[in-house]
């Protein structure tokens, strides 16, 4: 085939659901605090930009956060294992956000985070690259929440298509909707052509 | 191949999977579709370079620097508000009962005597009188719930909307709540209770004899 096997190489997404969380979350359930403190080092970050596309008052985001590691806190012996921790773990923080959206339902608009860009030491290609990031960061507030949350969960966070439909409690193809709607906005909004910065 | 959905042309369902092949997320059938068709599309071929654009972007983040640590282990270590401690270390205990399967078939039995307990406690509460105007009796409970220790009022207020149910009593000794739902909604409603991330235990009691 004629598709370059190295440029075909998948792009290196963080890989929930390794060993030492799984050591981890099994320390959890015993009620050891030091592992407890451990897995929620390693997820408040993803959880706090999950749930920015979700719940986008800082205050309800942050309870969100919170009673969503309380969940894992308290009910870690009943994950088994079947599937990946961070799917768990996101299934409880979307459901968490869902009833807080529900509680508050008119958020506060504003710029969803995608985070910062990596510093560029050439200044025209850092003004490019802050383009692309506001033209993006856009797009992404002109998209419903359920939208962001599955571009998020497939860019950032890496997850597969069946694993969002497990967290959003939807079906498979629901989710391959939702992301193909949000990648022609994000395509759309892109500055210049596609051959521009392809 | 293993797209779930019946989408004819080969090159929307290579498309619509595209941010997973790019991510590396896709399982062997996915992928290999995805790669067959890559080999002959232009398009796609494009279309897998943007993806990689857009996964470098939603990549470029700094994590944040703030934990809240210490404010959820201060929530851990504190103790449950508005919560008589000993209730709170009963639900705490039931819920780890539950959980060890060694003693299940025990902790279906506290249950089932929970359950009981429940439903007797509106036959004793109410009042021997009715309040003039007060043209239908309350509905009796059909329902008894025990919400998780973490629960917010917020959190059992939003639970029973969802459900459609209304409380009807309690707490009870063991801090469940009694609700009422209309018979024919029963199934559906507990079938929500039971699914929500706030409740510990949802099940069925027989109306209390009035």
């Amino acid at each position: 085939m004629s598709v370059d096997r190295a440029a075909s190489r998948p792009r290196t997404v963080s890989q929930p659901g390794a060993p030492d969380e799984r050591e981890l979350i099994s320390r959890v359930s015993g009620r050891d605090l030091a592992a407890f403190e451990k897995l929620y080092r390693i997820y408040q970050p993803r959880l706090t930009r999950f749930l920015s596309n979700l719940v986008q008052r800082p205050q309800l985001m942050e309870e969100v956060l919170d009673d969503t590691m309380m969940v894992v806190w308290e009910t870690a012996q009943s994950f088994r294992g079947t599937s990946r921790l961070s799917t768990w773990i996101f299934s409880i923080a979307y459901r968490k956000a869902i009833k807080a959206r529900a509680r508050w339902p008119d958020p506060i608009e504003d710029q969803p985070d995608l985070g910062q860009p990596s510093p560029d030491p050439n200044p025209h290609q850092l003004l490019q690259h802050r383009r692309l990031h506001d033209a993006l960061a856009a797009a992404m507030q002109s998209l419903s929440a359920d939208h962001r949350a599955v571009v998020d969960l497939t860019y950032f966070h890496g997850l597969g298509y069946r694993e969002i439909a497990e967290v959003m409690d939807c079906p498979v193809d629901t989710v391959k909707t939702r992301m193909f709607h949000a990648r022609r906005r994000l395509r759309q909004a892109m500055p210049g052509s596609v051959s521009d910065w392809v | 191949m293993n797209s779930d959905r019946l989408v004819s042309d080969p090159h929307e369902q290579a498309e619509e999977l595209l941010p997973w092949y790019a991510t590396g997320q896709l399982d062997a059938g996915d992928r290999s579709m995805v790669e067959d068709h890559l080999s002959t599309c232009a398009r796609c071929q494009r279309q897998l370079a943007v993806e990689r654009r857009l996964i470098d972007e939603f990549q470029a983040v700094s994590p944040e620097a703030d934990s809240g640590w210490a404010r959820l282990r201060g929530r851990i270590e504190a103790p449950a508000p508005r919560r008589r401690k000993s209730v709170g270390d009963l639900a705490t205990d039931l819920w780890h009962l539950l959980t060890r399967p060694a003693v299940a078939a025990l902790a279906t039995a506290q249950l089932a005597l929970l359950a009981v307990a429940a439903a007797l406690v509106p036959y004793f509460t109410t009042p021997a009188y009715e309040a003039l105007g007060s043209s239908e009796a309350s509905p009796s409970a059909n329902v008894i719930i025990l919400f998780r220790p973490e629960a917010t009022v917020g959190d059992m207020r939003d639970t029973l909307k969802a459900s459609g149910a209304s409380l009807v009593g309690g707490p009870t000794a063991a801090d469940a709540y009694l609700l009422h739902v209309p018979a024919g909604k029963r199934p559906a409603a507990l079938e929500k209770l039971q699914a929500d991330d706030d409740v510990m235990m949802a099940e069925p009691i027989d109306e209390a004899t009035r």
